[in-house]
Parts: structure tokens; C-alpha cells; sequence
């Protein structure tokens, strides 16, 4: 067994899906006043949990971002709903956040074991 | 990719939305304008929005080729344009005036300050949209820091 298990690994994907997702989120929102937007996102949950499934290293998942051409809800043909953006770009930080504590956690675990602390 | 590019990304809203502002006041401030730079009466100005950065080579060729086209890179927004209102100026009777034509009608800006204040608000409201943004960016970053110490 090596150092870092699968639970660490997945931890750091899942890191790296949620700070691409924070600035995808994040450019939808500076792009609220743009004509024609569509906004992006990324769908790290479901690349992790496919990656699990089909066994392979979470640290060589590709996450992809996708448009979201379908939803048109204002004259100016932008898909964006600046409050619901809000809302999610909240609910990804609070999750990146959580995602750290358990990483950090989990170093503490570890250095306990290894006598550093 | 990294978390000081969504922070990058939140700044080009923020001076996006800034110069809105500022051209906004300055349609407020030049409503009754009768002489400007060009001649006439004062035409309201519009900012035009756009994404940042045009697509990636990598991306334009693969789509080219029948492949996936993968969604660009986030770069933020940037203001393409600032463009005249070329709806008509309003004609207001008032024959005292100096820029007064032979009939007594004035032409004045096509400036309507209702417009204006609603324009200055939805600015407003959405720079603080991306000051919440990148509040959130900078906290995501200190917390992965705490995780050095």
C-alpha cells in the first residue's frame, strides 16, 4: 500500500474540480451583462464518480467544462441567472472548503503517525 | 488554471462593470447637453460586453476536424465597444434658448435619466456580484494555505 491511498487521491481530484469549477463559476458571473452568453460549468462529481467506478487513477481525470447553450431565459439571449450563479458559486466554496479540511485532517492523521506532532 | 485566474477572472468584472458605471454618469451628467463634441445635441453612450479572449486554436481545430469542440478557457469579460444611441434626440420648445432653431425647438440629448438611474444600479448590483466572487476566491486560497501550516 502506498502512502497516499485512494481516498487521498480522489480528495486532491476533487480539489482541482472544484477550483476549475469555482473560476468557471466565476466567469459566468463577471459575464452577467454580456449579450448572448452561455454560461459553463463542470460536472466534477460525475467525472469522479465514473472515474471510480471504472477503477481508473482519479488524478488523471480531464475535466471538461461544458456550455449550456439550451437555457435562454433572457431577451438578450443569456442563459444566466446572476442569483442562482451567486448561489452556486457560494455552494462550490463552501465545498472546496470542506474538501480542504478533510485533506488537512487526514495530514494530521498521518503526521500523528509518523510521531511529527 | 488556478485559483488566482477565477480571481483575475472576477477583476475583469469588476473593471468591466466600473466603466459602465462611469459611462452611465456620464450620459447622467450630459442629459441636457446641447453642444457636443461632434456637434448637435449630446448622444447617450452603451457599453458593449464581451467574453474575453477569443477561442483557442486547439479547440477550433478539433471542432474543425469533426471532433468534440471543447468549451474555451474562462478569461473573463472585457468591454468590446462603446457605441452612440442613435435613437432620435427629443425637440423641446424653448425659443430663449441659444441653440434655439428658427422655430423656438431645442434639440436635446436622447438621454432618459429613469434609464440611466436603472443602468447605474444593475451596474452596481453587479460589480458587487463579482467583489462577492472573488471574496469567495481569496477565502478558497487561505484556506489551502492552512493547510501548510
Amino acid at each position: 500500500m502506498s502512502l497516499f491511498d485512494s481516498t487521498q487521491l480522489a480528495l486532491e481530484s476533487a480539489l482541482r474540480g472544484a477550483s476549475m469549477r469555482q473560476e468557471l463559476l466565476t466567469n459566468n458571473l463577471a459575464n452577467a451583462n454580456t449579450p448572448g452568453y452561455q454560461r459553463q460549468d463542470l460536472d466534477f462529481h460525475s467525472a469522479l464518480r465514473a472515474a471510480q467506478a471504472s477503477g481508473q487513477d482519479p488524478t488523471t481525470i480531464a475535466f471538461q467544462a461544458t456550455a449550456d447553450p439550451a437555457r435562454t431565459v433572457r431577451a438578450d439571449g443569456s442563459g444566466l441567472d446572476p442569483d442562482q450563479e451567486a448561489a452556486t458559486l457560494a455552494k462550490n466554496t463552501l465545498e472546496y472548503q470542506a474538501l480542504v479540511q478533510v485533506m488537512g485532517a487526514r495530514t494530521t492523521i498521518m503526521q500523528i503517525a509518523m510521531g511529527v506532532r | 488554471m488556478g485559483l488566482f485566474d477565477a480571481i483575475d477572472v472576477a477583476g475583469s468584472g469588476l473593471t468591466a462593470e466600473r466603466l459602465r458605471m462611469d459611462v452611465t454618469a456620464e450620459n447622467l451628467a450630459n442629459a441636457q447637453t446641447t453642444r457636443a463634441a461632434g456637434g448637435g445635441a449630446y448622444h447617450r453612450k452603451q457599453v458593449v460586453l464581451q467574453q474575453a479572449g477569443g477561442p483557442a486554436f486547439s479547440n477550433v481545430l478539433s471542432g474543425a476536424l469533426g471532433g468534440v469542440r471543447a468549451v474555451d478557457a474562462a478569461r473573463g469579460v472585457e468591454v468590446g465597444a462603446i457605441v452612440e444611441d442613435a435613437s432620435a434626440t427629443r425637440r423641446v420648445y424653448d425659443p430663449g434658448h441659444p441653440d434655439a432653431d428658427p422655430q423656438g425647438y431645442v434639440e436635446m440629448p436622447n438621454v432618459n435619466p429613469v434609464t440611466e438611474m436603472v443602468d447605474l444600479i444593475g451596474a452596481s448590483r453587479s460589480y458587487e456580484a463579482n467583489v462577492t466572487a472573488m471574496q469567495s476566491a481569496k477565502q478558497m486560497f487561505t484556506k489551502t494555505l492552512e493547510l501548510l501550516r
